[in-house]
């Protein structure tokens, strides 16, 4: 019995275990006895039970956390809608200013081609070297330059009112993205909530994984090119890398 | 001359071949990705391709392998637009033997200095 040789009960403990014993609450009484002759056990279960409660409220946050659930099965399909959306303006802006343009150019190209039909006898004209027959053709032809320029001119400013038009795309793909960005930052606290849930350590400093890149070390533009040694900033450093190697 | 531009962006591919038209190259068709590319080369007698890097399905660097790797194709000149802008990809694409190597985004006179550079060296 060398083990219960040091063991205390005080006046509480017995008053406890007489009332337990008379109220017929064995199992405390037993319980009691317990504690009194082990107080490090009941310190263990207590660690054990407060572990215990809270495993059993971090799963039930962990459940309970119905932003998750939103994030997976709406959010993030809601965000594919949305760069899906972002794709299809800008690219219809492209193709509306496109459509400006390449309206403009034959334009443009006419008026030029009228301006060079009328040069030579104009600049005879302004030479006093024009005879009456060539002033007559010289009136024919600037009459003709100077209803294609009116009439086209016109036109021109409506393509341009077109090509400027077409760039409202900016101010609703902005917003657009903005919204992705705060969703993947939201995203982002979730996944570094549950590491954190689970004990993994989320280290800020850690060394920057590189970026993924597919067949033939394929990545995209290069939004972080001044970051960067591996890759060129401009046309220049192409070229000058191109001519290291011979060519 | 009749060229083919490959990028399976039809924004881009409407960009190159307006800036093309416009430096008197008229004969221009288009392919989105270089597999649709490769036959179209194989058929058609095309003297200049200009290709994109990065497409889904044949790659343009794939298609350049390819296209040297074809005698009747080997002699094409092939000039890269492209925002792949790793150093070791602008020195895979010169060992597999690109005639010229634009990032974007690129201005309308980097083209027109590239075709010269490359017409010029072909004579």
């Amino acid at each position: 019995m060398s083990a219960n040789t040091n063991v205390h009960v005080s006046l509480a403990e017995a008053k406890q275990l007489v009332e337990y014993l008379e109220s017929g609450q064995q199992d405390k009484a037993d319980e009691l006895i317990a504690e009194i002759q082990n107080p490090i056990n009941s310190e263990l279960f207590a660690e054990i039970g407060k572990l215990t409660r809270q495993l059993h409220d971090s799963l039930n946050n962990f459940q309970l956390d119905s932003r998750l659930n939103d994030l997976a099965t709406a959010d993030i399909p809601d965000a594919q809608e949305r760069l899906n959306y972002v794709i299809t303006r800008t690219e219809e802006a492209a193709n509306k200013t496109m459509d400006a343009v390449e309206s403009i150019f034959p334009v443009v190209d006419t008026i030029q081609k009228q301006i060079k039909a009328v040069n030579p006898l104009w600049q005879k004209l302004m030479h006093n070297k024009l005879d009456l027959a060539e002033f007559k053709s010289l009136c024919v032809d600037i009459d003709v330059l100077l209803k294609t320029t009116d009439k086209e001119s016109v036109r021109m400013h409506d393509l341009m009112t077109d090509v400027l038009m077409a760039q409202d795309f900016q101010d609703l793909t902005g917003q657009v993205i903005r919204k992705v960005i705060d969703l993947v930052r939201e995203v982002e606290d979730s996944l570094i909530g549950m590491l954190t849930a689970f004990g993994i350590t989320t280290d800020s400093n850690a060394v920057r994984s590189k970026p993924k890149v597919g067949d033939n070390l394929v990545e995209g533009p290069i939004v972080n090119a001044a970051q960067r040694d591996d890759v060129v900033a401009d046309q220049d450093d192409v070229d000058d890398l191109l001519s290291s190697l011979g060519f | 001359m009749k060229v083919l531009v490959v990028d399976d962006f039809s924004t881009m591919r409407r960009i190159v071949k307006n800036l093309l038209r416009d430096l008197g190259f008229t004969n221009i068709s288009e392919a989105d990705d270089g597999s649709t590319a490769l036959p179209m080369l194989k058929e058609g007698s095309f003297d200049f391709v200009v290709t994109d890097w990065n497409m889904p399905g044949m790659q343009g660097i794939d298609l350049l392998k390819a296209i040297r790797a074809d005698a009747k194709l080997s002699h094409i000149p092939v000039l890269l637009i492209t925002a792949e802008a790793k150093k070791e990809q602008i020195v895979m694409a010169a060992q597999a033997g690109v005639n010229g190597y634009i990032v974007k985004p690129f201005t309308a006179a980097t083209l027109n200095a590239k075709l010269d550079k490359i017409f010029e060296r072909l004579g």
